[in-house]
């Protein structure tokens, strides 16, 4: 009886965490399903929102199973991030700043952009703020934050025509295959675009694990740019997956 | 000063290979193991690859390791038939492969861009959109695969600079994307009145993202800028080593009148060049037709593909083509029995034939530079050259040189008739030519390929 009662409940706690991975998975898979258009760095953030989320779920259910007290734990945890917020409250504005500019790729380093009664050219985007060299040659630090919250414009010439697609691969993956399916699929959407500016793979960072790339391209009438974003998005996820499966 | 660290790519490779390379692994027993060049024999497994981009790198990366200002360099080249590295003179050879579907689309990519630069129609491919062509595609593919070796290797080497030679290899700074150095050597010829509006932000960007451009003369140079390249731009007069090219015996230039059926009577024309139209033999031809007061007068044709035109290279049927419109034009022309085709000449063949002529021509219709007129000044040979060549630029007409227009076959044929008919200006120009042939050695070209590297790289290496 007494290793019964030690036993079920442990068992019930591996049962449930791999009833959490599970789920986990399957709602990644749906996300990806679902999503296709959405741009692949956010809708592979949203995966780990989720999954991540998932998992605390499960964890303290399955920490329930044990009997151990899980409000109490909730509470320190709770705490902690509290204080964790105050303290690194204007950083972590900037940070999400940044992380928001990233996703959404405002401006990059070399356009000419006003923000704050200030203009200049970016020469450096850092975590904390955007580096700007004017034409006085004076350097202006924004922090990233003021980018979300000023009215931000970037006067770069022909910066309406530039889409910028921030794809993450895996290494496994062949890049000059990918890229050069990337760019046939681009060629079939030519007539939208602006024909002397041709698609543009650029690597951004990589790592032992990925690559992180920028796909250039340039409209050729701003009312077709959403379309191409959502086929183009497609695009990628679709070559993206069609690679991956070749490496598994 | 330490010794600088170099990789260097090329489209076309020092070598080629007669054989796969697996077979030429198994037949010299080396399975998994890394072949020097000297272990294997020339002419039976692989020949050195003609063209002034070998007959370049070659001897300078090896003048530069006996000079002890360059260790172990490595050369990324495309090769399909190659093993995938092999050494030779303390060079790494890197090839890399394309698949069959690749080659091609890389093949017609490149050869609309060679096309477009040296205003020529192109047929198989629009020529404006050219960049969003799938061909396009496999020749970014092309250089990304160059590009990625070149990092890996990087990873190993720690390379204090990256040359790339020639307009294929044109994307890779863009793609390589980091703060080393890197030079780039364009040596075909560049004239920005020829590059079609739709490529020129695409082309500006390539090569924008090098810090020093080096080109083959001063008009290209000047073009160059016009084009709005923003970066360290310089010219770097083509050279060749010149011991290489010796003074043949009396056996060798008879074994080479017997293989080509030249009389001691004839007077022997030479023309020197790959079978391309772009390289003008077709203007020899027709200035030869115009030539009858000189009963035997020869006109002999050297050369074969290049290595995009090989079998053991892109394969693309170029040169086969065009020695068939030559022959067709030997007919229409009535001088079936004054011109001889001999295909590919051995060096020594070579050296037989330069002394064998009596006068050299460059015809190209359009030419990067033209290195055959420093070797036939070697020989003491008057040259007569296009003005449209790069080389023209060192020829002072009358002097070491005359110069014709390549879209007149008359005035080709008026200025040999000239120079045949006086014995006294053959000399001359033979001499002052050869005067002129030391300012193009490999000693001058070594001098001023390491003053630029030490510039961009630093003293201290």
């Amino acid at each position: 009886m007494a290793a019964y009662d030690f036993l079920y409940p442990v068992v019930l706690f591996g049962a449930i965490l791999v009833a959490t991975a599970i789920t986990s998975k399957v709602l990644s898979f749906i996300i990806k399903g679902k999503f296709k258009t959405w741009a692949p760095v956010v809708r592979a953030n949203f995966q780990r929102l989720v999954s991540i989320t998932v998992w605390i779920i499960g964890l303290l259910f399955a920490v329930d199973q044990l009997g151990l007290r899980i409000d109490f734990f909730l509470l320190i945890v709770a705490l902690l991030g509290i204080a964790i917020l105050l303290a690194l409250r204007d950083t972590l504005d900037n940070l999400g700043a940044k992380y928001f500019s990233d996703v959404y790729v405002p401006f990059k380093v070399g356009d000419i952009i006003k923000v704050a009664n200030k203009s200049g050219t970016v020469i450096e985007i850092n975590p904390i703020a955007t580096v700007l060299l004017t034409d006085n040659e004076s350097l202006v630090s924004i922090p990233n934050s003021l980018l979300l919250k000023e009215k931000m414009e970037n006067i770069t010439p022909h910066i309406w025509k530039e889409m910028l697609f921030p794809i993450t691969i895996s290494s496994d993956i062949n890049l000059p295959e990918f890229e050069s399916e990337i760019l046939k699929a681009c060629n079939n959407l030519r007539k939208y675009l602006d024909e002397r500016f041709p698609p543009v793979l650029t690597i951004k960072s990589r790592s032992s694990q990925t690559v992180e790339l920028v796909l250039t391209l340039m409209v050729k009438k701003p009312d077709k740019k959403n379309e191409i974003i959502k086929e183009i998005n497609l695009k990628i996820s679709e070559i993206e997956d069609r690679m991956r499966r070749k490496v598994t | 000063m330490e010794k600088l660290s170099l990789c260097l790519s090329s489209q076309t490779p020092l070598v080629r290979f007669n054989i796969e390379h697996q077979d030429t692994l198994a037949k010299h027993g080396a399975s998994g193991q890394l072949i020097n060049l000297e272990q294997l024999v020339e002419g039976e497994i692989y020949q050195f690859t003609a063209g002034g981009v070998t007959r370049m790198v070659f001897p300078l990366l090896k003048r530069m390791i006996e000079e002890g200002s360059l260790a172990n360099p490595n050369w990324i080249s495309l090769n399909p038939f190659g093993p995938e590295k092999i050494m030779v003179g303390g060079i790494t050879l890197h090839h890399v492969r394309l698949d069959k579907e690749r080659m091609k689309g890389y093949g017609q990519a490149k050869e609309a861009i060679w096309k477009a630069v040296h205003g020529i129609p192109e047929e198989n491919l629009p020529v404006d959109s050219l960049f969003w062509q799938d061909e396009y595609a496999d020749y970014t593919y092309y250089n990304r695969l160059f590009s990625e070796l070149v990092l890996k290797l990087d990873q190993e080497n720690n390379f204090d600079l990256f040359y790339m030679h020639d307009f294929q290899q044109l994307p890779m700074a863009h793609m390589l994307n980091n703060f080393k150095p890197k030079i780039f050597r364009w040596h075909i010829p560049f004239n920005e009145s020829l590059i079609p509006e739709t490529w020129r932000p695409s082309l500006s960007s390539y090569f924008n993202a090098y810090d020093i451009v080096v080109v083959s003369c001063k008009r290209y140079l000047d073009s160059l800028k016009n084009f709005g390249y923003k970066g360290d731009a310089r010219y770097i007069y083509p050279y060749i080593d010149q011991t290489a090219y010796k003074k043949p015996p009396e056996s060798e230039i008879s074994k080479f009148n017997e293989k080509f059926g030249l009389k001691d009577e004839d007077r022997v024309l030479l023309v020197v060049a790959r079978l391309d139209p772009m390289k003008g033999q077709d203007r020899a031809v027709k200035a030869l037709a115009n030539l009858r007061n000189f009963p035997n007068l020869k006109l002999v044709l050297a050369g074969n593909g290049s290595f995009s035109s090989s079998k053991q290279g892109i394969g693309l049927s170029k040169a086969e083509l065009w020695l068939s419109r030559l022959r067709e034009l030997v007919v229409e022309m009535k001088v079936e029995n004054r011109v001889v085709f001999t295909g590919h000449l051995t060096h020594a063949e070579l050296q037989a034939a330069y002394e064998r002529a009596e006068l050299t021509i460059l015809p190209s219709v359009l030419e990067g530079f033209g290195l055959v007129v420093i070797e036939s000044w070697l020989y003491k040979k008057p040259t007569i050259v296009s003005s449209a060549a790069g080389v023209a630029e060192i020829i002072n007409h009358g002097e070491n040189g005359l110069l014709f227009n390549p879209g007149d076959p008359k005035d080709l044929a008026d200025k040999i008739a000239t120079a045949l008919s006086n014995e006294n200006l053959l000399l001359s120009l033979g001499d002052n030519g050869y005067n002129t042939s030391h300012q193009y050695s490999l000693e001058q070209g070594t001098k001023s390929e390491v003053e630029l590297m030490i510039d961009l790289v630093g003293a201290g290496v």
